[in-house]
């Protein structure tokens, strides 16, 4: 059966029961993906995903079960199943729904069409030809993925709540092989947003000449010294420790920013924003995923911590309101707390006088590992890393396979100069995160 | 799920346009995950997968759409969908569908989907408080109970149909323990192809312990050196780095498109003689086993290296192809969503001749890296990172102080020459392996290894 009559039938199956309080989170996309290889199509797909969270408040306690397969039995059975979860629970904290009547803010959604089959065909193609023209040292392997699809999201609960929102998107993968005759190196280069509106004359540039910068280049000298890290870098670092700013965690004891809002926690040209509807986000969203209306606030404002970010369990915790930042990881997860787009605003300087501040040190714009190397909880990260030695003032020689070593609470405190090339490269699952360059003070490099 | 006459027409429709193979993958699958944290049980998960992906060759071409509408009618414009992507064409053969029977070499005795959420929150509570009351320093712990019931069809144009049915067990203790100001943590996540019956051999008490005992150890420990150094790396968990710096460099989604560092060396010798290697999805009960792979070729143990010689890839049918090379038994998916490809199951590092107390003995100054976290590569180049998550620095053959921080790096076809001992205390450990076909469990394995040269990052 269709969402519509799924809802019908949890709705009738919630009053057979005498279940008053309850949600139901329904997300379905369809996605279509090119894959090239050796100048022709090497894997095409064409998905359709969709499933269905239905929550409910029993004795107190909020019940989850989901589904993908919307049948009438499934309905049934997905009331059962979280009214029995429920009463399993022990948890004390108070449980909410989010009210309905809200207001909301308006987000222009010009109608994106998605371009045709043979379009992305053509298109990739076309791209990958352009990576094999760029060098003569790219080599088979060098390939192109496109991809295009839409997404729909639909909160419906019994506290008047009745909200949807849909979206379209496209995006491409490039990625360049090159080789020297005795080694291989790759580089590759996402972008998300409208196919034609894509600079893939910048892609394909980016592609070719970091692979190609990859091949050779020597160990850093292991020291402790200044670090330069690139947007994509310090985007990176984010991605990982912006769990750090959950409320959820702070209030688990996962974070050490518990108690900490108001205090001084970076230096004070840090400054950290999460905007919904930031306009380089592919994704903008007017409600979060308990259907709270979104809005723009900063995080961290002259190295002050301004707040955490809530979702309405978490904030009733804390006697305050939520921030509208309820996330789930799928349809089917518990509500957590997630940033929709995080950004380190940027600074005066050029990220040129940033090396020259640093003098001597090692800029890093390459951070692999993070889901490993960097622990959220106790901040500690020890990460490889590529990037190139900085000598008086200046990027000079390419190197790789190092680690980068700190603890990002002591990082944001050692903040010393940021440039004002704030990027905001492709999201990381569905946040989307922006920096600018960074330099810190002093990290501790592991080479030889 | 979906009968033989149904996958037949669906088949039959899915060949429509020319393909030389049409497959179907059909998929349901029941995930059950109870989380504790603060002493509380906190959140209980639970979902139902449901869909089904078809997918059709065409020579070098690989064509896959997916469906949640698991009618008949859905299933034929999935079908048709699939088709009408390859383009002009006309049927060029008919099919029959036998149906087969692999047989299960992973009985289970206690099918979780049949416990109540009560046994399974006291199984928890077990692991849970054994790390909570471990020492006063652990302030939270979190913990997860999850069973899994992945139930897949697969038919195909070459006559194959059968179905199998793969259930997960995993228990995953997290502790944090804190000490003058400063945090650090220890988990243990043990996991089997098995029911409830996993718990008659694995204490969940002791694997709470260990959680904790690891955070206790590493708030005291000072941050690791940094440089380059021996390194003893433990066995069990610590296989991952023969997970990463070697075993995704020989899986066919990089070796069929060249781009692998081991490309073409089949029969060459690319690791220490020291080193056999083995991928094994036969084995009983293990946590990365399938009695078939998810285009239904059965499991199969593959000798990867043996004696530092490289012996096999590991191969899905796709990819065989472009190598003319036959399937492995290794193409593995998350779910129908994902397109399946080339993937490791219980890949391990076979035991040595050397003993555990020579490898330490053998370190003036180096690093004994008790536990591994994880990890991650680039096939291409073959550089890779991975995290320690318990080591201590040894001394004039001396197991020493405890050190928090550090990882390793270096690149593969480096590493693997440089494993110069190999002990004999081959264990494995559990985790799910992330890549383009999504996430699936592994096992990483090991004796106890030295590698005579590694960089540490530390500071």
């Amino acid at each position: 059966m269709d969402y519509q009559s799924f809802k019908k039938a949890v709705i009738a199956k919630c009053e057979a029961l005498g279940i008053a309080e309850y949600e139901l989170y329904y997300q379905a996309g369809t996605s279509t993906s090119i894959d090239t290889f050796r100048h022709a199509i090497n894997e095409f797909s064409a998905s359709e995903e969709g499933g269905v969270c239905f929550r409910c408040i029993v004795d107190g306690k909020m019940g989850y079960a989901s589904t993908e397969d919307l049948s009438e039995a499934q309905a049934a059975a997905v009331v059962e199943k979280a009214v029995d979860n429920a009463k399993t629970l022990e948890s004390e904290e108070a449980v909410f729904l989010c009210e309905g009547g809200q207001e909301y803010e308006t987000v222009d959604r010009a109608g994106y069409a998605l371009p045709s089959t043979d379009e992305l065909i053509a298109t990739a193609l076309a791209v990958e030809q352009k990576l094999y023209d760029a060098d003569p040292m790219v080599i088979d392997g060098t390939q192109v993925n496109v991809l295009t699809g839409s997404g729909e999201t639909a909160i419906y609960n019994s506290k008047g709540l009745d909200l949807y929102e849909s979206n379209a998107y496209s995006g491409m993968v490039a990625v360049a092989v090159v080789t020297n005759g005795t080694e291989m190196s790759n580089d590759y280069q996402i972008k998300i947003g409208k196919l034609s509106e894509l600079d893939t004359d910048a892609m394909v540039k980016k592609a070719v000449d970091t692979a190609k910068q990859k091949l050779g280049g020597d160990v850093a000298p292991t020291a402790v010294c200044p670090v330069v890290f690139s947007p994509d870098a310090m985007c990176s670092l984010l991605s990982v420790f912006s769990s750090i700013f959950s409320s959820e965690a702070a209030q688990k004891g996962l974070s050490k920013l518990a108690d900490k809002e108001g205090s001084k926690i970076a230096s004070d040209i840090v400054t950290l924003v999460d905007d919904p509807f930031h306009k380089e986000n592919a994704f903008p969203s007017v409600f979060d995923a308990e259907g709270c209306p979104t809005h723009k606030k900063s995080v961290i404002e002259n190295g002050v911590l301004k707040t955490l970010l809530y979702n309405l369990k978490t904030a009733a915790v804390a006697g305050k309101k939520t921030t509208g930042n309820a996330a789930k990881g799928g349809y089917d997860s518990p509500v957590g707390v997630r940033p929709f787009t995080m950004y380190l605003a940027g600074g005066d300087c050029t990220e040129a006088e940033l090396l020259q501040k640093a003098g001597e040190g090692v800029y890093i714009n390459d951070l692999s590992g993070l889901h490993a190397g960097a622990n959220p909880i106790s901040g500690d990260f020890s990460l490889q890393s590529a990037g190139f030695l900085i000598r008086g003032g200046e990027k000079t020689d390419f190197v790789k396979s190092f680690t980068v070593a700190g603890n990002f609470y002591d990082l944001l405190n050692k903040i010393t100069a940021v440039a004002d090339n704030v990027t905001l490269p492709s999201p990381f699952g569905s946040t989307t995160f922006g920096a600018p360059s960074v330099l810190v003070e002093d990290l501790s490099i592991a080479g030889k | 799920m979906i009968s033989r006459e149904i996958c037949q027409r669906v088949l039959q429709k899915a060949l429509s346009t020319g393909a030389d193979y049409a497959e179907i993958f059909g998929e349901n699958t029941t995930n059950h995950a109870i989380n504790m944290i603060a002493s509380k049980v906190d959140t209980i998960k639970d979902t139902v997968i449901a869909g089904v992906a078809v997918r059709v060759y065409k020579g070098m071409r690989s064509v896959m759409a997916t469906t949640v509408d698991m009618s008949e009618s859905g299933l034929l414009r999935c079908a048709e969908k699939a088709a009408d992507a390859l383009g002009q064409g006309s049927a060029a053969m008919d099919i029959v569908l036998r149906e087969r029977i692999f047989g299960d070499i992973h009985p289970v005795k206690i099918v979780p989907s049949s416990v109540g959420n009560g046994a399974k929150v006291a199984i928890l509570k077990d692991g849970y408080f054994a790390a909570k009351e471990y020492d006063p320093s652990i302030v939270q712990v979190s913990g997860t109970l999850l069973d899994v019931d992945h139930n897949i069809l697969i038919a195909n144009s070459e006559g194959l149909y059968t179905q199998d049915r793969q259930i997960r067990t995993r228990i995953s203790i997290s502790a944090v323990a804190e000490k003058d100001g400063e945090t650090q943590t220890g988990s243990f996540n043990p996991g089997r192809r098995m029911g409830l019956e996993m718990f008659d051999f694995i204490d969940p008490k002791a694997v709470g312990v260990r959680a904790a005992k690891q955070a206790v150890t590493m708030v005291s420990a000072g941050y690791c050196p940094a440089g380059v150094m021996p390194v003893a790396i433990g066995n069990g968990f610590g296989g991952v780095i023969f997970h990463e710096a070697c075993g995704h460099s020989l899986e066919a989604s990089s070796v069929a498109y060249g781009t692998s560092q081991f490309a073409g060396k089949l029969g060459q010798k690319i690791a220490n003689e020291k080193v056999t290697a083995i991928d094994d999805g036969t084995i009983p009960g293990a946590w990365g086993s399938i009695n078939i792979d998810d285009e239904g070729t059965p499991s199969q143990c593959n000798v990867l290296i043996e004696k530092g010689v490289l012996k096999s890839y590991m191969i899905d049918k796709f990819n065989g192809r472009r190598m003319g090379m036959a399937s492995t038994g290794n193409s593995r998916r998350q779910s129908y969503a994902y397109t399946p490809t080339s993937r490791m199951t219980n890949t391990y590092i076979a035991e040595g001749e050397d003993d555990n107390d020579a490898i330490i003995a053998s370190m003036e100054y180096g690093l004994f890296a008790k536990e591994m976290g994880g990890g991650s590569v680039n096939p291409t180049t073959g550089e890779f990172n991975f995290a320690v998550n318990e080591g201590y620095i040894v001394r004039n053959g001396v197991i020493c102080e405890p050190v928090r921080g550090a990882s390793l790096v270096g690149k593969g076809s480096d590493v693997i020459m440089n494993i110069d001992m190999v002990g004999k205390d081959m264990d494995m450990g559990q985790g799910m392996c992330g890549s383009s076909s999504g996430s699936v469990p592994t096992n990483v394995g090991q004796p106890m290894i030295r590698v005579s040269s590694i960089t540490v990052g530390g500071r």
